[in-house]
């Protein structure tokens, strides 16, 4: 999925909180160079693939360099994240926000795709979306709507600083770890960095990333009617599998899901019986298992070729 | 009896005269109606060696157990033949109205042998035959002659007949003319041919005869589970676009054949696909007689017109004589349509002839301004054909006997099997294709088996031959023998979820005859080597099993599948596979203990 893909449909926001501690750190974490830049600055080029709308909350001293974003500055330093979230929420044009630590150096655009989609899941609409990795609730990688704001102020109020109370008081959708590796096998989302360690081995990691791969989503039939494109191009993680690219192509269409694609209670999405996908035009390919690589294209047909 | 009539009815138009005949249940039960009947019959009914535009070449037309039973799909009858293309077995199904008029008059089969000697139509209701005279239906289309014949009726009740007929190409004797009724045709192998060589322009039904089925419960019970299913996400494509899907998904997948095989994919096929013609020029959907699937489409032409389009026609007409106008083909289907031409043979032969003329290898044609993509030349070829007129006399006896004429290097490019050219499946790419298009017992068929399904499956290499292809083939052959004779349309072959049990269960309902699912799979490899032993009869030759030289000698030269090629070794292994499979011997042939075994 590129920039235009349907689900940025009203505009969404970003939030980048910048203004936590880095005392173990010993520097700004935001400015930690990866490439001979910023991270932040890697941050807001990746996350403006998808969001037009980006806002940096910033601690009311700390000084970043400029940025295509919208730049606040907590009122009240060392809120925690409930007061990050509150400042960049207040901040944003959109209805809802996907919200990030400034030390996360591997987002996965498929993964963010996704949790904004779940904003509606199963016909049921949710204030907030919230992965758990390794059974923990990752409140900065997670996506919340603008009218949770009441809540978080009552809750900064209250000295109530932690988001779980957030959680428990509005409509919440929490994706299991499961969901998360058809997009993020390996967690990489929720890699953050505390100590020059954890930096370093960020950095190595870095350079051994494959980049994510793009993809092409060719249609045919029923299902390029029914989507009303012949194609969409998709952006997924390295190693993504067929399973992946199906899941990430029916957040991106919509429309194709019930009729030419079906996904499950998790949102793991699969070919309906009827369709058929092969790869290149060569491989005819049914293993949900089957490694993509950049540039292949999938096309998707009717499996019956009665003429 | 229950399902079937019992009785078939013998008309000689020679003689003038018809016979009722009856049927045994053994029969019936061992081959069921539809093709298998049809197969059968042929083989007790044409003389051995029979030359098909004779007198004596019997012209059958079948119904079968589902037919009027009210399950969608099932209004659908069998022609069958010696086909004057390939001089073996040809067998056409056509479907809707005349279908089930036909069941209602009260036989399992009619029987036509004899030649009139002056332009007849047959007026068949349960009471029995009237020959009419037809020289004033001569040169009509089957359409207007259905109006023509319903137009001069003698009594209200003849109002409500059905008529199949042919047109012009069927009089003047082309080998590949159609029989159509409703706008259906019995399109492949000529058996329009036959009926013009028995001065025979039509035939118009009126019955009243209704068939209980056994056990009208159990029937109802799986008519509607059918019914449901058959508009599941297996037919969708079926439903809302119709084969016309099939061409750009096959240009994609180098399986396209343009230009007369001489290479994919097509320049224009994004122009020419069905999703295209869907959105830019849809007219009217339409459906056979109690189908729930309706996969016709009519297409609205530049001159206002509808036409019905089909994949397999717009395969033909368009990128295998290079054609890249959507509206170009409509007018061509609609001139195959109003002379009475199979369309996939009529494509063929016109790209075999285009090729001649662009080689230099026949001059006076190139002088008519035919080359690739020359859509007036074109156009005027289909009519010429029609007539017999200049090289159209040539051209209406197929491509494979046209080539004789123009020596060696013409025969090697006549896109043929057994003489009938080949549909749109590019053999080099879809390797089981290959082999089903190489055996089949009429000739380069698509419908007699789904050979093809194997290749888009992804549990074999499309590309790829190998020995697994044999039993594939003779399964996918069984399978559409027993659709065939039921007779259920193939669009709706996947909503079954286990097929041989479910329509033995439907069988049994219908005949109250206790069937399994393993005697339906036999049932299917007895029509299959019914139909063998009548090819052989007729005189079958192993290297009537082959493909045209080009596929073996010409690999793909671009797109997806550039390289690749299908050499004769991987043909030979794969026929050798079939012929195992079957339980054939290396050469082909039938031994006594396989007859038996089939119970014939
Ligand atoms: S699916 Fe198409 S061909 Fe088959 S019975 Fe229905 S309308 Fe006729």
């Amino acid at each position: 999925m590129d920039t235009q893909a349907s689900t940025q449909s009203p505009a969404l926001s970003a939030v980048i909180l910048s203004g936590g501690k880095s005392s173990r750190m010993g520097r700004p974490k935001a400015l930690l160079p990866f490439d001979d830049k910023p991270l932040i600055a890697h941050l807001v080029e990746r996350l403006s693939q998808r969001f037009s709308d980006i806002v940096v909350v910033a601690a009311p001293d700390q000084t970043l360099p400029s940025l295509p974003v919208t730049l606040v500055h907590d009122a009240v330093a060392h809120q925690g994240p409930v007061g990050g979230i509150y400042y960049g929420l207040r901040a944003i044009r959109g209805p809802a926000a996907f919200v990030t630590s400034c030390d996360a150096p591997f987002l996965q655009l498929p993964l963010i795709d996704y949790l904004v989609s779940q904003l509606t899941h199963n016909g049921r609409g949710y204030d907030v979306v919230v992965p758990v990795w390794q059974d923990r609730l990752q409140p900065l990688h997670a996506v919340y709507r603008r009218r949770v704001i009441p809540h978080l102020q009552e809750q900064l109020a209250t000295q109530r600083l932690r988001p779980v109370y957030l959680y428990d008081t509005v409509p919440t959708r929490t994706v299991p770890a499961a969901e998360i590796k058809r997009f993020d096998p390996e967690g990489l989302s929720f890699l953050n960095m505390n100590t020059q360690e954890d930096y370093q081995a960020a950095l190595a990691h870095w350079r051994t990333l494959s980049a994510p791969i793009s993809c092409t989503v060719e249609l045919f039939g029923v299902a390029r009617l029914t989507a009303h494109t012949p194609r969409v191009p998709l952006t997924l993680a390295a190693e993504a599998t067929l399973g992946d690219a199906l899941t990430v192509l029916g957040v991106a269409c919509p429309a194709l899901l019930g009729s030419v694609l079906s996904a499950d209670d998790t949102g793991y999405t699969s070919l309906r019986n009827g369709y058929a996908c092969n790869i290149n035009g060569k491989d005819f390919v049914r293993d949900a298992h089957t490694r993509l690589r950049a540039g292949d294209s999938l096309l998707i047909l009717s499996s019956d070729a009665g003429g | 009896m229950y399902g079937f009539h019992g009785r078939l009815l013998h008309i000689d138009l020679t003689t003038q005269s018809y016979t009722w005949q009856d049927i045994a249940a053994s029969r019936l039960t061992a081959v069921l109606g539809g093709v298998g009947l049809g197969a059968a019959l042929l083989y007790d009914y044409a003389p051995a060696r029979v030359e098909p535009l004779s007198a004596e070449n019997p012209l059958i037309f079948t119904s079968a157990p589902l037919v009027g039973t009210g399950l969608t799909t099932t209004a659908k009858y069998a022609v069958v033949t010696k086909s004057p293309l390939t001089g073996f077995i040809a067998d056409s199904l056509s479907s809707s109205f005349f279908a089930l008029e036909l069941k209602r008059v009260g036989v399992d089969a009619l029987v036509i042998t004899g030649a009139a000697e002056q332009p007849t139509y047959l007026q068949i209701t349960d009471a029995g035959v009237e020959f009419r005279a037809a020289a004033h239906l001569m040169g009509l289309s089957a359409q207007d002659t259905a109006e023509r014949v319903r137009y001069t009726v003698r009594t209200e009740e003849e109002a409500e007949v059905r008529v199949a007929a042919i047109g012009r190409a069927g009089e003047n004797l082309v080998r590949f003319a159609t029989l159509s009724n409703e706008g259906r045709h019995a399109g492949r192998g000529g058996v329009g041919a036959v009926f013009g060589a028995k001065k025979l322009k039509a035939v118009a039904l009126r019955g009243q005869r209704r068939v209980a089925v056994a056990d009208t419960e159990a029937v109802e019970k799986i008519a509607v589970t059918l019914r449901e299913r058959s508009v599941g996400p297996h037919t969708a494509k079926y439903r809302e676009i119709g084969t016309v899907a099939n061409l750009a998904v096959f240009d994609r997948l180098g399986s396209l054949p343009t230009y007369n095989f001489q290479n994919v994919p097509f320049a224009q096929a994004e122009a020419l696909s069905g999703e295209s013609f869907i959105t830019n020029g849809f007219s009217q959907t339409h459906g056979c007689a109690a189908c729930t699937i309706r996969c016709e489409r009519l297409f609205q032409s530049l001159s206002g017109e509808a036409q019905r389009l089909e994949y397999e026609t717009l395969f033909a007409l368009g990128p295998m004589c290079g054609i890249e106008e959507p509206d170009a083909v409509l007018q061509a289907a609609r001139l195959c349509d109003q002379y009475g031409l199979d369309t996939i043979s009529t494509g063929g032969t016109i790209a075999w002839a285009a090729e001649c003329a662009d080689k230099g290898l026949w001059p006076e044609l190139r002088a008519t301004g035919l080359s690739f993509g020359n859509a007036e030349a074109i156009l005027a070829l289909i009519a010429d054909i029609a007539h017999r007129r200049g090289a159209g006399a040539l051209l209406a006896e197929g491509s494979r006997q046209a080539a004789t004429h123009l020596g060696v290097e013409a025969e090697g490019f006549a896109m043929q099997v057994k003489g009938m050219e080949l549909p749109g499946y590019e053999p080099r790419s879809l390797k089981t294709m290959a082999l089903g298009l190489a055996v089949s017992p009429r000739g380069a068929c698509h419908n007699r088996s789904g050979a093809y399904e194997a290749d888009f499956s992804g549990h074999v290499d499309r590309l790829q031959a190998d020995a697994g292809r044999g039993a594939l083939v003779a399964a996918s052959e069984d399978f559409s023998a027993v659709l065939d004779s039921l007779i259920v349309c193939k669009f709706l072959r996947k909503c079954f979820d286990d097929f041989y049990a479910e329509a033995a269960q439907l069988m049994s309902a219908v005949t109250g005859w206790e069937y399994t699912a393993a005697d339906l799979r036999q049932v299917g490899e007895r029509i299959n080597t019914l139909k063998k032993l009548f090819n052989l009869r007729e005189g079958w030759q192993p290297e009537d099993d082959w493909l045209p030289p080009r596929l073996l000698e010409e690999p793909l030269s671009s797109g997806v599948v550039q390289g690749v090629s299908l050499t004769p070794d991987e043909l030979r292994l794969m026929i050798q596979s079939y012929y195992a499979a079957r339980g054939w011997n290396e050469q082909g042939l039938v031994g006594e203990e396989k007859k038996r075994a089939v119970g014939l």
